[in-house]
């Protein structure tokens, strides 16, 4: 077995005053030259909670207080895992102009993106401190098993990050196939609506075989709730984390050695 | 301790890379293999060499000979897929500067990337930055975003940065052939200067004319092959021999044709 990606991959972790310092430099980028700058997090974030949360609050007949911080949280993991998979995707394709003036290893780029989807995401989750706040959502120590869940959910996706950019600059049709299995698992996902709402019905297993239901409930509940997740929900999400493990070793293996060549 | 190693070296380039890289054209080829095999580019083919501490190389040959594909295996850029690479040393690439700055930063902040990216630490860049900024001659320039700069000013700084760093090998590809008349005197001052710092330099060059001067050692590369490897002076003569006879051969053809 071919270990030199591996070699790569503890190399560019330790060159993380580059990666850091590129990441940060992203993420001041985007916002350096507009008027509310970072923010647009918490505006972007807060129209779509209001828009989305009442629609859906009454068509599904929800409490206000309850599902207001449900959706808020959702929202931001659910971007958190987006923003892993696309622009986690783009992070060779977008540092193509180093890649092929120096020769660092090449995962310094995904870590350079993901510096700066951690610290959008990061931002984005405090704005929902403020919903919590405004709600009245129980807090206490039982809100610090968020921490362990939002750890996995940071490993998951770091993982994505890793297997997208080297499939995106390998396939150049996986961010539009990506994209669009996002959108459709969106929808099927309880992220707009609570899971609960099926429990008993036929189509239960929608949302139990569905592994992202899980991931999400490990950081979900706990802040919602301050109680931990089910154990079933921190079971799946290990066995995600290993596949993904699997997957990600097979991917850089593969490919990482060839995307300078097909940039 | 620097050293280069290649042995048996293979690059090879597929031309039409972005038909092969979609999902589609994949499945169409699994579909009906061997119809459309995409053309290969052999850039590098077989190339082994060693290069030890203190040794200076040219690299010679005619555009698309490799000359650019070689020093960016020697700067780890292209990992061979046959054949091996071993690199010992702090690499310092000098290639082209168009590339790599992040135009909404500031000429400091460039400065300090480009520092950090070419392998210096935090320390050795606080050390050198101000005689960095002096060398530019960009002076209130340096507090701007670097979008604001001109081809030339964005040379300079690029330039000033690459060759503050103290490298055992320096890979240099054609760098000179840019900037305005003043600063070329100085760079190769600068870059002198920093050819000695290192204890391997490679160097590749059109300017046959300027590399009895600095390399010792030639090898002429000619469609991804070494043609001859041996001191700078005999391989130049041979390369010049080589053109002068291709030009005749080249000419009695038309002539005859």
């Amino acid at each position: 077995m071919n270990l030199a990606p591996l070699h790569d991959l503890a190399a560019a972790l330790r060159l993380r005053r580059i990666w850091w310092r590129l990441g940060l430099q992203d993420i001041r980028r985007r916002f350096r030259r507009s008027v509310l700058g970072v923010g647009w997090i918490f505006i972007q974030l807060a129209v779509t909670i209001a828009a989305l949360g009442i629609v859906y609050g009454h068509l599904l007949g929800q409490d206000m207080r309850t599902f207001l911080p449900f959706l808020a949280v959702g929202l931001v993991l659910w971007g958190f895992i987006t923003a892993s998979v696309v622009e986690g995707g783009q992070a060779f394709v977008l540092s193509e102009g180093y890649i092929k003036q120096i020769g660092l290893p090449i995962q310094v780029y995904v870590f350079r993106a993901f510096v700066s989807i951690t610290i959008a995401s990061a931002i984005s989750l405090s704005s929902y401190v403020v919903v919590a706040l405004a709600y009245a959502v129980p807090i206490g120590w039982g809100t610090l098993w968020g921490v362990p869940g939002l750890l996995l959910m940071t490993a998951v996706g770091f993982l994505l990050a890793l297997i997208f950019a080297h499939l995106t600059a390998s396939f150049r049709d996986t961010p539009h196939l990506a994209s669009t299995a996002l959108q459709i698992l969106f929808f099927v996902t309880p992220v707009l609506w609570p899971g609960e709402l099926l429990r008993g019905r036929r189509v239960q297993w929608v949302v139990d075989a569905n592994p992202l239901y899980h991931l999400l409930e490990v950081v979900r509940r706990p802040l919602l709730s301050s109680e931990p997740a089910a154990m079933v929900d921190y079971l799946v999400t290990v066995g995600v984390l290993a596949v993904l493990i699997v997957v990600a070793f097979v991917v850089v293996a593969a490919y990482s050695r060839r995307i300078v060549y097909l940039l | 301790m620097a050293r280069i190693a290649l042995d048996e070296v293979d690059i090879d380039f597929t031309a039409d890379v972005h038909r092969r890289t979609t999902l589609k054209a994949t499945l169409f080829d699994m579909l009906r293999p061997r119809r459309t095999s995409p053309r290969t580019i052999h850039a590098l083919r077989g190339v082994s060499l060693t290069i030890g501490p203190g040794e200076r190389l040219g690299l010679i040959g005619p555009n698309g000979a490799g000359k650019t594909t070689l020093l960016k295996v020697m700067a780890g850029i292209y990992p061979p897929p046959r054949g091996e690479a071993r690199i010992e040393g702090r690499v310092c690439p000098l290639f082209e500067f168009a590339t790599g700055f992040e135009m909404d930063a500031t000429g400091w902040d460039n400065i300090r990337t480009r520092a950090l990216l070419l392998g210096m630490d935090a320390r050795e860049i606080e050390e050198k930055i101000d005689e960095v900024a002096s060398f530019s001659e960009l002076g209130d320039f340096l507090d701007l975003p670097v979008r604001c700069y001109s081809s030339g000013m964005l040379l300079r700084l690029a330039f000033a940065t690459s060759t503050a760093v103290d490298p055992e090998i320096l890979l240099l590809d054609e760098v000179m052939a840019t900037g305005d008349a003043f600063f070329l005197d100085r760079a190769r001052a600068r870059l002198d200067q920093m050819m000695e710092r290192a204890r391997i330099v490679v160097f590749a060059t059109h300017a046959l004319e300027l590399l009895p001067k600095v390399c010792e050692r030639t090898i002429w590369l000619d469609h991804g092959r070494q043609v001859l490897d041996g001191p700078t002076a005999a391989v130049v003569s041979a390369y010049l021999d080589g053109v002068e006879h291709r030009k005749l051969s080249e000419g009695e053809r038309d002539a005859g044709g």
